[in-house]
C-alpha cells in the first residue's frame, strides 16, 4: 500500500478479544498514550542492564497494547517482562508525552496475579514473603535469631517454603538487617506535643518494616516534627498500608489495607497524614484513584489521599522553626523512586537538608536509576538487584560522600548492602534531628 | 516462511544462545521504531556484545542470505530500523562503551550504541563536547545519529553528524570489518565515510565510532521572543542572516506548538502569541555580545510583543525544554498526529507556512508548527482523530506538506531519513537515473541487497507501481546492478 | 562545442580535447567517445596524486562556468563546476558571502569541480571543514552518459545518499562533476593573524594554550618556524579578542603582527603557507594527515623535507622532500596511522603517488565498478590501488 510520507496509521488494529479480563484492564486512552519515542529508555534500570526492548517502558507498554489487541496472552513472555519490572516509575519522570504508565502497570500487575498461574516455586516464594513482610508482629519474631525457622514456621505460607525451598527462605532472612530486640519492639507516643506554638496537626504512618527495623527514623521523625511546631499523633491500631502489596499486583489483599488505614486516620483531627516512607506515601496518595469506581469508598478514599503527605514535604512548607546546630560533611542525597518519580518530590528533601548549617549537600550520577530495592524486587530477582545495587553504590562511592541519606528503608537495606558500613546511610530526618538537637550524627 | 533452523544455531554459535531471541512476543517489541505505523516482525533479534560479534552475526547473515536490520534505540522516526520480515535485527544497544576521550586532539572513540548524550557527558570534565545535537539526544545513539546524518538545533552553526565524525569502523554486509574516514580530514580517495553517514543502514553496521569534539563555547546567550505573525519572525530571521551572523541555533514555534509545549512542561512560553523564536548566540564574549545587541535591535524593529533573556543556565535550559519537548507534548492537545520533516530554502518560509495554513483550513486539519527557521527545516505537525474519522484527510494533507517542500525547491527530509516512510516520495525529488545510480552505490556496497532492504530508495514492491516510464538501465541490462 | 585539438592520426599518443559548453554537451562528449578519458579543469593541480595513464580524450570542463542559482538570503550558490572558485568568490562578494574555503591553489585559478576532485582545503579547514563540508548538491555526469543529481538547494537535507561525499578526493576517476550547489558563509567583518616564531617541537604546546581555550581560532598553521593563529569575527570585538590569544600564547607582543582587516592584508601573513603547500622547487610535494598529536614527531622523522606546512589543529601537513624519500615517508605515514598522497614531483620522477592501501579499498574498487565499470575515467590516478 502506498501512503504519503509521514502518515502511516499508527495504532494498532484490534484482532482479537482482550487477553485481559474486564476488571480494571490498562485504560485504552492511557496507551494510546505513549508514542514510541522511547525518551524513557536511558532511565529504565531494566533497559540499562539488558539493552532489550521488551524490558523497557516503551517495549512492555507495546506488549501491553499487543495483549489488550488480543495479539498475545498474559502468560509466559508476558509476564516474565511484567514481573521484570521494578516499578521504580523513572520512566513517568522521563515522558514528555505524560504516559502514565504507573497506572498501566498497576492495572497489569492484579491482571497477571488473577489470569497467570505462575510456577510453583515462584508461587510459594511470594505467599511466604507477603506472610511476613506486612505483618508487624510476625517482622518483629523475625527479627529475632533464627526466628523464621522456628516461631514463624506457624505460618502456612513459611512453613511450605521452609519445607520446599529452604535456600530461598534463608536468601530472604539474610536480606533482614539486624536489629537489636529493644528497638524491634519499642513503640511511638500515641501523642507527642508541639513544642512552643502550635503550627499544625499531623498523624505520623509508622509502617511496618519502617516501624520494626528502622524505628530510630520515627522517633527522630516524632521529634522533629514536634520541635518544628506539630503535635504528632500515633494512632496504635494502624497496620501495613497495602503498599508491597500493591505495588506486587495482589491487590484484593492491598485493597482491604488500604480501607482499613482510611477507617483508622480518616476520623482523626488532622492537617495531614504523614509517612516517612517513600513506598507507603505514594501507595497512600493513589488509594484516591484505586477506590474511584467503588461508590462506597470512593470519597472517603479521595479524602484520605488529599491529606497524604511526605514528612520532607511538611517540613519544606514553612521557613525552619527549631534551632539548627552546625553538621559538617558531605551528604549524598540518594532520590528514593517512590518519592522522586512516583510522587515527584525531590525539592523538599534537599531543601530541609540545606537548611542545616555547613553541610554540603550532593548529588549522585544517575541519580534517576533505582538501586534495585523496588518492593519485594531484590527478593524475587536477586541478580538483577544485586547488579543495579552495586551501580548505585559505585555511583555513591564517586561522589565520596560522609554519610549518604534516603528516605526509604528498601533503598537504605539494599544500598546499605552494596555500600559496606563504611559509609554512615540515613533517613533525611534523622540528620535533622541530630542537627536540631546539637548531639553527633548517628551511625545507622 | 521460517528461518532455516540451520541459520538460527549458527548465530547461537557466533553468540550467546541467550543473545539469540527467537521468543515471538520478544521479537513483536523490535517491530516497529520511532514511527509506528509501520510494522514488521523479525524472525529473530540478536543482541551481539561487541564489534566481533557483530561481525561474525552480519558474516552468518550473508552465508545464508538473511536480510538483517541494526538498530540502536528505535527513535527513528522514518521507519528505517523497520525489520524484515524473514529477516533479523541486530541491536546495538548492548555496545555502549566509551572507549577513548582524548582531549589533547579533541576527539572521543565510542561504541554505536553509547547515546548523543553521554559523549557530551563524557567529554565534558575536559572542557569539550559533542556538537551535533538532535531533540532526542538523551535517548538516540551515535550508530543511529550516523546512519541518519543526524541534525539538530544547533547544526546551523555546527553542522551535522556527518561534519563530526572523523572515521568509523564498519561490518559490511558481506562480514568484513573495515575503517572508513581517517584521523584527519584528509582521506586517501574518494570519501566512503561520506557516503556512509546518512545511507540510513544500507550500507552496512558501524561498531565504532570516532567522533570529533569542540571546546564548550565560552559564552551562551539565548532569547525567546514573541511575535504578532509568523511572518515578522521570519524577517527576523532573515534580518539576523543579512547582517552577516550565523547563531548556534534559531528555532520557531506557532501559537499550536507553543500551546503543547508549555501544558506539557511549563517553560514559560507566553501562550496564545502567534509565533515564537528560540535565538542563540555562542562563541568569544567579545563576539557574543556584540551580536547579541544586535539581534535584539532586530527583534524590536519587527514588532517583537516579549523579549526574554535567559538570566541563567536554568532559564535557558527551560528555553529549550520547551522548544525539545515540543513534539511529544503534541500529544497532549490532539489524540493522533503525522509529523513532517520537509526542508524548504529559508527565503520562502513565510510563503509556505502560508500555503500550509491555507492547505489545513481547505482539509479543516489543524497543523502545529515547530521548526529549525535558521536552515528552514519545518516540522508540521498533523493534528486530526482517528476516532473521528479524520486519519485519511489527515494523511493526504500530510503528504501534501511533504511533496509542498519539494516543489518550493527544497527536501523531503531535514533530519528524519527517508527510511520506510518517505521511500515512496523519492521521485517527486529525484529523477529515476539519480535513484539508479544510488543504487549502484548500494550494490557496491551490499550486492545481496541484504543489508536493511527496502529502505531509502522506491521499490515497487514497496510503492506499487513507480511514476513514470521504466526503461531498463544499460548496467542493468548487463547485470551490473540490479533493480528490486 | 569546441574540440581544440584534435587529430585522428595519433589519438593515442595525443588525446582528443573536448570543452563542453553546458550539462547537455557534456553527456554527448561522454557518449561520443569510447575510451579512457582524463578530465580536467584549470589545471592546478593536473600532476597530483598517480599520473595520468594513456587516454584517448581530455575532458575540459572550463567551459562549463557560471553561476546558476544563488539566492543571498539562502546562503547557498549553485555553480557550473569549471567555474573557478575565484571568480565565483569575486561574485558573491558584493552579498558580504563567500564559500569558507582558503586553499592556497584558489588563487591560481583553480575550479570549484577540481578543488573538489582534489579534496583540497586550506587552514581554515580547522572551523569550515573541507569542501566535502561544503558541498550540498552535485550532479554528476558517469561514463555511460548517465545525468545523476543528488543533495539539493538546501543546507540541510539528508534525503539519498550523499554521493558528493564520493566526488570528493575521486581524482576524476568517478564522475565527470558538472555542477555544484554550495553553502555559503558571511565574509567576516574583520580578521586577525597572530604570529610566534617558534621551533615545531615547541608549537604544539602554544597550539594547545590556543585550541584549549575559548579562542576561537579559524585556522592555526605552524609554517617553516612560524605559527600562525587566525582569527575572525566582528569589528567591535576582535580587538580585545586578539589581545587574549596573545596573553595565551605569553610571549612578548613584538612577535605578533595584526594585519588589516581586509582579506588582502590578512592574506599576507599566509604567504609563506601557501608557497610551502605549492613546494620547494625540484622537491616533491606530500600531502600527510595524522592525528593532530603525532604529527609534529611524524614530519621531523621524514627523510629529506625542505618545506612543511602544519595544521597543528587539524592534523593536516603539506611537505616539502626529496623525491628519493616518498617511499619511505608513505610506509612512515602509514605507520602512524596517517595518510598520505603525492601533490607534485619533478617532472620524470617516479614517485609511488600512494602508500599502502587502507583497509576499505575493496569498497574503492566496487564503488569504481558500478560507476564506471570499463575503467574509462582518470586512468593511473590510484595506481596501483584500483
Amino acid at each position: 500500500m502506498t501512503t504519503p510520507a509521514g502518515s502511516a496509521e499508527s495504532k494498532l488494529p484490534q484482532t482479537a478479544p482482550s487477553s485481559f479480563d474486564d476488571h480494571h484492564p490498562p485504560e485504552r486512552e492511557l496507551l494510546d498514550d505513549c508514542v514510541h519515542c522511547g525518551f524513557c529508555l536511558p532511565t529504565c534500570p531494566t533497559y540499562q542492564l539488558w539493552g532489550e526492548e521488551m524490558d523497557s517502558p516503551r517495549g512492555r507498554i507495546y506488549l501491553m497494547d499487543l495483549a489488550s489487541k488480543g495479539e498475545i496472552t498474559l502468560e509466559g513472555s508476558f509476564q516474565e517482562h511484567m514481573d521484570a519490572c521494578l516499578g521504580c516509575m523513572a520512566c513517568v519522570t522521563a515522558c514528555p508525552s505524560g504516559v502514565q504508565y504507573d497506572k498501566l502497570l498497576e492495572s497489569v500487575r492484579p491482571q497477571i496475579e488473577r489470569n497467570v498461574e505462575r510456577d510453583r516455586s515462584d508461587q510459594l516464594f511470594r505467599d511466604a514473603i507477603f506472610a511476613l513482610f506486612p505483618y508487624k508482629r510476625r517482622l518483629r519474631a523475625a527479627a529475632l535469631p533464627g526466628a523464621l525457622y522456628q516461631k514463624l514456621r506457624t505460618v502456612p505460607a513459611i512453613r511450605k517454603l521452609a519445607e520446599k525451598l529452604p535456600g530461598r527462605l534463608a536468601a530472604m532472612e539474610s536480606l533482614l538487617p539486624p536489629v537489636s530486640v529493644r528497638e524491634a519492639f519499642a513503640r511511638l507516643p500515641v501523642f507527642t506535643p508541639a513544642v512552643g506554638s502550635r503550627r499544625g496537626r499531623v498523624a505520623l504512618l509508622s509502617g511496618c518494616v519502617q516501624d520494626v527495623f528502622f524505628h530510630r527514623v520515627n522517633e527522630a521523625t516524632v521529634r522533629v516534627l514536634a520541635a518544628e511546631g506539630y503535635d504528632v499523633l500515633v494512632p496504635r491500631d494502624q497496620q501495613c498500608c497495602g503498599a508491597l502489596e500493591l505495588h506486587a499486583g495482589r491487590e484484593a489483599p492491598a485493597l482491604e489495607r488500604a480501607k482499613r488505614e482510611i477507617g483508622v486516620f480518616e476520623t482523626l483531627d488532622v492537617d495531614s497524614i504523614v509517612t516517612n516512607v517513600a513506598g507507603c506515601g505514594s501507595s497512600m496518595k493513589e488509594y484516591g484513584h484505586l477506590f474511584a469506581d467503588d461508590p462506597a469508598w470512593a470519597d472517603r478514599a479521595a479524602a484520605f489521599s488529599a491529606r497524604v503527605r511526605d514528612v520532607h514535604e511538611v517540613l519544606a512548607d514553612g521557613e525552619p522553626r527549631a534551632e539548627r546546630h552546625p553538621v559538617r560533611g558531605r551528604v549524598a542525597y540518594h532520590d528514593a523512586c517512590h518519592l522522586g518519580h512516583a510522587q515527584k518530590v525531590r525539592a523538599q528533601p534537599r531543601a530541609v537538608l540545606r537548611s542545616i548549617p555547613d553541610l554540603e549537600l550532593v548529588d549522585l550520577p544517575e541519580t534517576e536509576l533505582c538501586c534495585g530495592s523496588a518492593g519485594i524486587y531484590n527478593m524475587i530477582a536477586p541478580e538483577a538487584a544485586g547488579e543495579l545495587g552495586a551501580r548505585k553504590a559505585a555511583n555513591v562511592r564517586s561522589v565520596n560522600p560522609d554519610v549518604i541519606v534516603t528516605a526509604n528503608p528498601g533503598c537504605l537495606l539494599q544500598i546499605g548492602k552494596h555500600l559496606g558500613a563504611d559509609i554512615p546511610l540515613l533517613h533525611p530526618v534523622q540528620l535533622l534531628d541530630a542537627s536540631i538537637r546539637g548531639v553527633a550524627v548517628p551511625r545507622t | 516462511m521460517a528461518l532455516d533452523p540451520a541459520v538460527r544455531s549458527a548465530f547461537e554459535q557466533v553468540l550467546e544462545p541467550r543473545d539469540v531471541i527467537s521468543d515471538p512476543v520478544g521479537c513483536r517489541a523490535y517491530e516497529c521504531d520511532g514511527l509506528t505505523g509501520y510494522r514488521v516482525t523479525p524472525e529473530l533479534v540478536l543482541l551481539p556484545r561487541d564489534a566481533a560479534q557483530v561481525a561474525a552475526a552480519v558474516a552468518v547473515c550473508a552465508e545464508h542470505r538473511v536480510p538483517f536490520v541494526a538498530r540502536g534505540a528505535g527513535t527513528g522516526l522514518s521507519g528505517g530500523a523497520l525489520p524484515v520480515a524473514e529477516g533479523v535485527v541486530i541491536s546495538l544497544a548492548r555496545l555502549k562503551r566509551v572507549l577513548e576521550v582524548d582531549p589533547v586532539n579533541r576527539r572521543a572513540v565510542v561504541e554505536p550504541g553509547v547515546t548523543n548524550l553521554e559523549i557530551t557527558a563524557a567529554a565534558s570534565p575536559h572542557g569539550l563536547y559533542y556538537a551535533p545535537d538532535p531533540s532526542s539526544q538523551q535517548v538516540c545513539t551515535i550508530g543511529g545519529n550516523v546512519a541518519e546524518n543526524s541534525g539538530g538545533a544547533h547544526c546551523l552553526k555546527y553542522g551535522f553528524t556527518t561534519n563530526h565524525v572523523y572515521s568509523a569502523e564498519v561490518v559490511l554486509p558481506d562480514g568484513s570489518v573495515v575503517t572508513l574516514g581517517t584521523d584527519t580530514g584528509e582521506q586517501a580517495g574518494p570519501d566512503l565515510r561520506g557516503v556512509f553517514l546518512g545511507s540510513e543502514g544500507t550500507l552496512g553496521i558501524t561498531t565504532k565510532i570516532t567522533v570529533k569534539l569542540l571546546r564548550t563555547p565560552e559564552t551562551v546567550r539565548t532569547l525567546l521572543a514573541d511575535f504578532p505573525s509568523v511572518r515578522a519572525a521570519g524577517d527576523v530571521v532573515s534580518d539576523i542572516v543579512s547582517a552577516g551572523i550565523v547563531p548556534a541555533a534559531v528555532e520557531m514555534m506557532d501559537t499550536l506548538a507553543i500551546e503543547a509545549a508549555e501544558e506539557a512542561v511549563h517553560a514559560g512560553y507566553t501562550v496564545g502569541v502567534p509565533a515564537a523564536l528560540v535565538v542563540e548566540l555562542d562563541g568569544p564574549v567579545e563576539e557574543c555580545d556584540s551580536q547579541f545587541e544586535q539581534v535584539k535591535a532586530i527583534c524590536e524593529k519587527h514588532g517583537c510583543t516579549r523579549l526574554h533573556i535567559a538570566g541563567s543556565p536554568e532559564e535557558r535550559a527551560a528555553i529549550w525544554r520547551g522548544r525539545k519537548a515540543a513534539f511529544a507534548a503534541v500529544g497532549r492537545i490532539s489524540p493522533d498526529y503525522f509529523v513532517q520533516d520537509g526542508v524548504v530554502p529559508r527565503t520562502r518560509l513565510a510563503e509556505v507556512l502560508d500555503r500550509i495554513a491555507e492547505l489545513g483550513r481547505d482539509a479543516g486539519i489543524r497543523v502545529a508548527n515547530v521548526f529549525h527557521a535558521g536552515d528552514g527545516n519545518l516540522h508540521p505537525l498533523v493534528l486530526y482523530s482517528a476516532a473521528l474519522g479524520e486519519t485519511e484527510r489527515a494523511e493526504k494533507l500530510s503528504g501534501e506538506i511533504a511533496e509542498l517542500c519539494v516543489e518550493f525547491g527544497g527536501s523531503l527530509s531535514g533530519e528524519h531519513g527517508i527510511g520506510t516512510d518517505k521511500a515512496c516520495s523519492m521521485p517527486k525529488m529525484f529523477t529515476e537515473d539519480d535513484l539508479a545510480v544510488m543504487q549502484r552505490v548500494r550494490d557496491a556496497f551490499d550486492g545481496h541487497n541484504i543489508c536493511n532492504p527496502g529502505k531509502v530508495l522506491p521499490t515497487p514492491r514497496l510503492c506499487g507501481e513507480r511514476p513514470g516510464k521504466y526503461e531498463p538501465h544499460p548496467l542493468e541490462e548487463s547485470g551490473v546492478i540490479e533493480r528490486l | 562545442m569546441s574540440e581544440l585539438a584534435s587529430s585522428p592520426d595519433s589519438a593515442v599518443s595525443t588525446p582528443t580535447k573536448m570543452r563542453p559548453g553546458d550539462l547537455d554537451e557534456l553527456r554527448a562528449a561522454i557518449l561520443d567517445t569510447s575510451g579512457p578519458v582524463g578530465i580536467s579543469g584549470a589545471g592546478t593541480a593536473a600532476d597530483w596524486a598517480g599520473p595520468l595513464g594513456a587516454v584517448e580524450t581530455v575532458l575540459d570542463t572550463t567551459a562549463l562556468t557560471g553561476v546558476i542559482t544563488h539566492n543571498p538570503g539562502d546562503m547557498t550558490v549553485s555553480v557550473r563546476a569549471g567555474t573557478p572558485l575565484r571568480a565565483l568568490v569575486e561574485e558573491l562578494s558584493s552579498h558580504g558571502q563567500h564559500v569558507s574555503l582558503d586553499a592556497a591553489r584558489i588563487a591560481d585559478g583553480a575550479t570549484v569541480g577540481g578543488l573538489l576532485a582534489t579534496g583540497d582545503a586550506g587552514p581554515s579547514a580547522l572551523v569550515y571543514g573541507t569542501l566535502r563540508d561544503l558541498v550540498i548538491g552535485t550532479t554528476l555526469v558517469l561514463a555511460d552518459g548517465t545525468i545523476a543529481h543528488n543533495g539539493g538547494h538546501v543546507i540541510k537535507n539528508v534525503a539519498g545518499f550523499d554521493l558528493a561525499k564520493l566526488m570528493h578526493g575521486s581524482y576524476g576517476t568517478l564522475a565527470v562533476v558538472a555542477e555544484v550547489v554550495l553553502r555559503l558563509h558571511p565574509v567576516p567583518k574583520a580578521t586577525a593573524t597572530l604570529a610566534l616564531d617558534c621551533p615545531l617541537d615547541e608549537a604544539p604546546d602554544h597550539a594547545a594554550r590556543v585550541l584549549g581555550g575559548p579562542f576561537e581560532p579559524v585556522a592555526l598553521e605552524w609554517v617553516d618556524g612560524t605559527l600562525l593563529v587566525r582569527i575572525e569575527g566582528t569589528e567591535a570585538a576582535l580587538d580585545a579578542r586578539a589581545a587574549r590569544v596573545a596573553e595565551a600564547l605569553d610571549t612578548d607582543e613584538r612577535h605578533f603582527r595584526r594585519t588589516g582587516s581586509d582579506d588582502g592584508a590578512a592574506r599576507q601573513g599566509w604567504g609563506a603557507h601557501d608557497a610551502a603547500v605549492r613546494g620547494a622547487p625540484g622537491s616533491a610535494v606530500l600531502r600527510i594527515g595524522a592525528l593532530p598529536s603525532r604529527l609534529p614527531a611524524l614530519i621531523g622523522s621524514l627523510p629529506g623535507v625542505t618545506a612543511v606546512t602544519a595544521g597543528l589543529g587539524t592534523g593536516v601537513a603539506t611537505v616539502s622532500l626529496d623525491p628519493a624519500g616518498v617511499a619511505e615517508a608513505h610506509a612512515l605515514v602509514h605507520a602512524a596511522g596517517g595518510t598520505s598522497v603525492v601533490r607534485s614531483r619533478p617532472a620524470g620522477s617516479d614517485v609511488p603517488a600512494w602508500g599502502p592501501p587502507p583497509s576499505a579499498v575493496a569498497v574503492l574498487r566496487s564503488v569504481k565498478n558500478v560507476f564506471d565499470p570499463q575503467g574509462r575515467f582518470g586512468p593511473g590516478r590510484f595506481d596501483p590501488w584500483m
